[in-house]
């Protein structure tokens, strides 16, 4: 590329350490299946009660089906290879997305709470996630469907390391 | 007088008496008026009854609160004792106490009054004192500032190496960073955030305007039409002529209600801002709280070469405080520079992007563009307009694109100082944040899928300062980690890797 480098050392940042549950990949592909199933079947009961649909209206609801079977099949399994976080003794950090990529580090000094919360089907899969706020409202941080005990555990380490520190974290 | 700290508690200034009766009659005269003309004209032996009522009603209302509110200074606290039947009690440690505003309504000024509210930053409950006499309200500002100027132990609010910040406790009294200039008065019309204001007049002029003997759909058919024709354009001139003159009549005005007697003075290790013509705001803002200024140049404003200025700040209600009234860009930059201590982050040249952002800019816009077209194509389908508004959207409308895209990469770019993050933004107005690097909390790298195609990023400082968020947006991926790494030495040190 024409653009000129940083320098010879380029920084990167390296991806955190530990994937997510395996059971996720089941809970994304049910959420996203209700989620789109009910589109689809809304635009195939549309296409059918409507008289007179000009002949293409089929097409794209067939073109819907294939994009959401797409999705339904493809979304969770790549999320569950973009999906990364990590808790060091300083500092979390996360990775997130599937079509895009987010990236999100807070340092253990600045968190202000930590949440955990887990939804009917994600009990179901025995989930959970973790979210750690801080004083800015740009700044929370959700860790998305760790193991339950999982979670457990890192609500209870994030929370002894956190009170250890002082001052008001802004 | 104030009360001096340990000693008993105060009152409010007696002339609160004649203020709230003033104000009470003012929001009660249209129903006491009803109900002694209804009742007067019923039966006049209520009279007796009814009379003392009207009268003594405002002065029981003024009165109770002066009765009922005391407030002292101790040692360590200022409390507020109020409340008839329900008692209530604020208090707020001094050393807590990030901000005293002074604010006066015009019927305060009359009396000599001022309302007084004391910020403590940590949630929007604020102790309010309506009203002390102006020189008792200045003498508490200036006790409770100072108070908190020498019980603020924390090392890290004082920082030796920062030459602008005040050495306690012996500060400086108080440096004047601006005051009005009214040369100034030459950017009133090119802000146009009091444009909104006009519009709703020139709303309210439409709503007559079906009235009026122009519009008459038979007077533009009849023999009289090419009269009518070139009435309209005149009309129509006259409507633009007299629309521009009575901008400038109301900008100007509002300009000169809103920043009357303006004075931005550092004191006690606080910014401290007044103006208003007939309300007079005192606002104070704790310079340990100010994490960063953001400097907007509007398009308008600056093809005059004007700017305005805006300081971010934790703990305060509403983080970003506007400091200075649209002015010349120097002297944004200089004051600036004051409140953060470093010049050069509003000057200093902006690392650009590089074409791949140049190209994302344009491309932002022409889609923003295109998303337009479309919608007017369906809408032209269906309503069946004519093809000369749909071809001049359709060549305008990518021109116009280009050139914001432009504008907007123009803006772009960021810089890394001892102290500072810059941040370079804005699609029409150029936007320069600039934040401490101390007051970052915490990254985001964001990438949509587009922006992974070519290696670009959106990095986003989060503070609790301002709007919580300081964007460098297009930023190709290696920079961006490369700027967080530099600009909060040891946050991302774990995450990090030297790559090739």
């Amino acid at each position: 590329m024409s653009d000129v480098g940083a320098g010879p050392a380029v920084p990167v940042l390296r991806e955190p350490a530990h994937r997510v549950s395996p059971r996720a990949i089941g809970f994304w592909t049910v959420s996203a299946l209700l989620g789109d199933a009910a589109v689809v079947v809304a635009a195939l009961v549309a296409w059918l009660v409507v008289p007179d649909v000009p002949g293409w209206a089929g097409l794209v609801v067939l073109l819907l089906g294939l994009l959401a079977a797409a999705h339904v099949v493809l979304m969770p399994r790549i999320r569950y290879r973009v999906h990364r976080w990590e808790v060091t003794d300083t500092a979390v950090h996360t990775r997130a997305g599937w079509l895009g990529r987010e990236s999100r580090i807070a340092p253990l000094s600045r968190v202000q709470t930590v949440d955990s919360r887990q939804g009917a089907l994600m009990r179901v899969f025995g989930l959970a996630s973790i979210t750690v706020t801080t004083a800015s409202a740009a700044g929370p941080i959700t860790v998305d469907c760790l193991d339950a005990a999982t979670a457990r555990e890192v609500v209870a380490r994030l929370t002894a390391i956190t009170s250890a520190t002082a001052g008001d974290a802004t | 007088m104030i009360p001096a700290p340990g000693e008993g508690w105060a009152r409010l200034d007696p002339r609160k008496l004649l203020l709230d009766p003033v104000k009470a009659i003012g929001q009660a005269i249209v129903p006491v008026v009803v109900a002694v003309v209804g009742i007067s004209r019923s039966d006049t032996r209520f009279w007796p009854l009814v009379l003392p009522l009207v009268v003594l009603g405002p002065i029981i209302l003024g009165a109770l609160p002066w009765l009922t509110t005391h407030y002292r200074i101790t040692d360590s606290q200022i409390q507020v004792r109020s409340g008839v039947l329900n008692k209530r009690t604020s208090t707020a440690p001094l050393d807590r106490v990030r901000s005293v505003d002074l604010e006066a309504s015009l019927l305060h000024r009359v009396l000599g009054l001022q309302k007084v509210q004391v910020g403590t930053g940590v949630d929007d409950d604020r102790i309010t004192l309506d009203a002390l006499a102006r020189a008792d309200a200045h003498a508490l500002r200036t006790t409770l500032l100072r108070r908190r100027e020498t019980t603020d132990v924390r090392p890290t609010d004082l920082d030796p190496a920062e030459p602008h910040a005040p050495v306690a406790p012996s500060a400086p009294a108080s440096v004047l960073l601006a005051r009005i200039d009214w040369s100034w008065l030459r950017f009133a019309p090119f802000s146009l955030a009091r444009l909104v204001l006009l519009a709703g007049a020139v709303g309210v002029v439409a709503q007559f305007g079906d009235d009026l003997p122009i519009w008459n759909q038979e007077t533009a058919t009849s023999a009289w039409e090419w009269v009518t024709q070139f009435a309209l354009v005149a009309v129509a001139l006259a409507l633009a002529v007299g629309g521009l003159a009575l901008w400038l009549v109301v900008s100007v005005t509002g300009y000169v209600v809103q920043w009357w007697g303006f004075r931005l003075v550092r004191e006690h290790g606080s910014l401290h801002l007044s103006s208003g013509l007939f309300t007079t705001r005192s606002i104070t803002v704790e310079e340990a709280k100010v994490r960063g200024v953001e400097m907007v140049e509007p398009v308008l404003l600056r093809v005059v070469g004007g700017a305005e200025m805006s300081t971010l700040a934790t703990g305060v209600e509403d983080g970003v405080t506007q400091v200075l009234p649209p002015c010349p860009r120097e002297v944004a930059v200089g004051v600036g520079g004051a409140v953060l201590g470093e010049t050069g982050a509003l000057t200093a040249p902006l690392v650009a992007h590089g074409p791949r952002a140049h190209r994302r800019a344009w491309f932002r816009q022409l889609r923003t563009a295109l998303e337009v077209l479309v919608a007017a194509a369906v809408a032209w389908w269906f309503a069946d307009l004519s093809w000369a508004w749909f071809a001049a959207l359709a060549v305008a409308l990518p021109v116009v694109a280009a050139a914001v895209g432009e504008a907007s990469y123009r803006h772009l770019g960021h810089a890394l100082l001892d102290r500072h993050l810059v941040a370079g933004g804005g699609t029409l107005a150029r936007v320069r944040t600039v934040l401490e690097t101390d007051g970052i909390i915490g990254w985001v790298v964001s990438q949509s899928w587009w922006q992974r195609r070519i290696g670009l990023a959106d990095l986003t400082a989060t503070t609790a300062a301002g709007t919580e968020r300081v964007l460098v947006r297009d930023v190709r991926l290696e920079v961006a980690v490369a700027l967080a790494d530099r600009a909060t030495p040891g946050m991302l040190t774990p995450f990090v890797e030297q790559g090739a």
